[in-house]
């Protein structure tokens, strides 16, 4: 997704660019006639513009983290409280977070059920390779459920992404999945 | 029938009305340096190169984000309240208030943030600034007096503006809505004075949301033991903070409409299309900063898709009307590329090239990967600091009649070589999953985030040095180049 992004920046930007060099490169000439020659393609690069935003909103809404993979009952139930400043995480109901290390299911849905117990923190799920595969806020007085499915087993990482003081650089736990 | 814009220099060009620009935009030009000096602190401090300290850090990160949209926000207020003057009486005793009081504001969340080391980040989300122990008491409570000291100076000078221009105009006309009736105006209403309406009107909003929120952060410093919602909160502070911070962007596309034509010689007057997208623009301003809310899954699911589509959507009256207008000014209309003009047109490229990675981040589905990494700083800085900021170099240019060209213009190439090589930096930093607002990335040992982080923090540092002393240069030649003729007709 991200690179799909980065291309779609980069081509977006590089058009733009021609486009202003093209009208800078035009612009010492007089040409009469000049902004009505613009003006009339404006229509058709507003309805192109539209359309392509029709477009990505059709392909982009239905990927939201509000709708994904609910349409299953999640493997395993995961709660997840921030405070200042470390991560308690244990599966949903073991209050005590269990003396073994937290284990989560590779292939299937687990839930996160993100609070905190102070400020908002937030609950950045990155793989061992530095990816920042999904993310929800961790609020005082609210829970947020966040769906994912672990493709791979291996090494996971819980980084703070909200701002919370002195100390949210260093807000990180680890997750195992096997 | 007059269709006459009708430009009335005569106020404009009194006295008063330049010594109280120039105080505000001296006051700017020296708070923008100060906050750049700041960030290649920041930046240096994250590569590891320079140790200020953590508590050092977020304190300068807190009054970095504070005094650059504080100082771009109330530069495009100043730049609107002249063009107000150009058509209308704004009361210039009023003007010189609202300086001090943001000057006063100003000199409080220094002392808050230097003396007191309070880092709560620029936009303070509730509980934090009340939460940590790190900052004493007395440093919260000056940062909030201070902000809403800043308020107090912007809704001054945002409602004096409207009741100039109602004054001039008749507040009827003011959003533009003769224009769909099917008899001509009796009088043309500028581009540029629609705009300031829309930047006056969506800034008191905001401001007035802003109000809202730091009256009750000050209560709860006041009163410790009370509690308020969290959400609620974020939903208020961010409907402030994102509102300012896109009008201080409109602020300058108004100066740009009121500026340009005088150098492309080519008319620029209001039509249905160009006073509905303004318009449009107006609603979509003020309900895109959803998007900021797209990771808090409580918020109403409805509200986060309004994110989207308004975010999508606020982009097509913007590109579609000043982007093209801007392009039929320029394009084939014999125009020299003097100082202001190219900043303008840099400005406007700046602007357009930063809001494409903007409505990127505004899709729901790649926010949950861009969301808090460097690709949010690298998108607001691209229309900030190769964008808005060539549009302010371009007006302060203008305004004191510089004729040092050569140095201006040689100062602003080193801007834009120093500015989109310190944006490139934050984007590859997004792209590569690196957090923002991290003091170091030592703590992030997996996959090669934390020397990504570090490498990336110091080109950034390097190439804001670069823009440094071209905005350096810039001052010299402003000094240098002033003259007594205004040139402002």
């Amino acid at each position: 997704m991200a690179s799909i992004a980065g291309w779609v920046t980069l081509g977006a930007t590089l058009i733009v660019v021609l486009v202003a060099l093209f009208v800078a490169a035009n612009a010492r000439e007089t040409i009469p006639g000049g902004p009505a020659a613009i003006y009339g393609v404006r229509k058709y690069y507003a309805g192109a513009l539209l359309l392509g935003l029709l477009v990505a909103l059709g392909a982009s809404l239905p990927h939201t983290p509000y709708s994904a993979l609910l349409e299953t009952e999640p493997s395993m139930r995961v709660d997840v409280i921030g405070r200042m400043w470390s991560w308690e995480i244990h599966q949903a109901g073991d209050a005590s977070g269990g003396p073994s290390p937290l284990v989560l299911p590779v292939g299937k849905i687990v839930e996160f059920a993100v609070t905190s117990a102070d400020v908002n923190h937030g609950f950045g799920l990155y793989d061992d390779g530095g990816h920042l595969l999904a993310q929800a806020q961790a609020m005082p007085g609210y829970v947020n459920h966040l769906r994912h499915v672990f493709d791979l087993p291996g090494r996971y990482h819980v980084v703070c992404l909200e701002y919370c003081g002195l100390v949210h650089h260093a807000m990180l736990t680890e997750l195992a999945v096997q | 029938m007059s269709t006459d814009v009708r430009v009335d220099d005569s106020h404009s060009t009194e006295p008063a009305v330049r010594t109280v620009m120039v105080l505000w935009f001296g006051t700017i030009l020296a708070v923008f340096a100060v906050m750049i000096i700041f960030g290649i602190t920041m930046r240096l401090e994250q590569s590891q190169t320079l140790e200020v300290g953590i508590p050092m850090f977020y304190a300068l990160m807190t009054m970095h984000g504070l005094g650059m949209v504080g100082a771009t926000f109330s530069a495009g207020l100043a730049m609107i309240w002249f063009i107000t003057a150009r058509y209308a009486k704004p009361n210039v005793a009023l003007m010189r208030f609202s300086w001090g009081v943001f000057t006063l504001g100003a000199l409080g969340l220094l002392a808050a943030t230097l003396v007191g080391r309070f880092g709560a980040g620029w936009y303070a989300l509730y509980p934090l600034p009340f939460q940590n122990p790190t900052w004493p008491q007395w440093s919260i409570g000056v940062a909030i007096i201070s902000l809403m000291l800043l308020g107090v100076s912007w809704l001054v000078c945002q409602l004096d503006i409207l009741r100039a221009l109602a004054g001039r105009y008749g507040a009827s006309k003011l959003l533009g809505w003769q224009y769909f009736s099917a008899a001509k105006p009796t009088e043309e209403l500028p581009p540029s004075v629609l705009i300031v309406v829309i930047c006056a009107a969506a800034g008191i909003l905001g401001t007035l949301a802003g109000a809202a929120t730091f009256v009750i952060y000050l209560f709860k410093w006041l009163a410790p033991q009370t509690n308020f919602d969290v959400l609620l909160l974020k939903n208020t502070m961010f409907l402030f903070g994102h509102v300012i911070v896109n009008l201080a962007m409109y602020c300058g596309i108004a100066a740009v409409y009121e500026f340009l034509p005088s150098y492309t010689k080519r008319s620029w007057s209001l039509n249905r299309v160009t006073v509905l997208a303004w318009n449009t623009t107006l609603i979509f301003i003020l309900g895109a900063y959803f998007h900021h809310l797209y990771v808090d899954f409580a918020q109403p699911t409805a509200l986060q898709y309004a994110g989207q589509i308004l975010s999508y959507l606020s982009a097509i009256p913007a590109t579609a009307v000043t982007v093209f207008g801007v392009g039929s000014q320029v394009f084939g209309s014999g125009l020299r590329w003097t100082f202001t003009p190219l900043a303008f047109f840099l400005g406007i490229l700046g602007w357009v090239i930063g809001g494409i990675a903007a409505v990127v981040d505004s899709t729901i589905a790649i926010n949950q990967i861009f969301h808090n990494t460097l690709w949010v700083p690298a998108h607001f800085h691209t229309y900030f600091l190769v964008g808005f900021v060539f549009i302010m170099l371009g007006f302060a240019h203008r305004f004191v009649a510089s004729n040092a060209e050569r140095l201006a213009t040689g100062s602003l190439w080193a801007m834009v070589v120093g500015g989109y090589g310190f944006v490139l930096m934050f984007y590859l930093g997004g792209l590569s999953s690196v957090p923002r607002r991290y003091a170091n990335y030592g703590a992030l040992s997996f996959g090669s985030i934390a020397e990504t982080g570090a490498h990336l923090a110091l080109g950034g540092a390097v190439f804001a040095v670069i823009f440094l002393l071209g905005i350096i240069g810039f001052y010299v030649s402003l000094a240098k180049g002033r003259t007594t003729t205004p040139a402002l007709k």
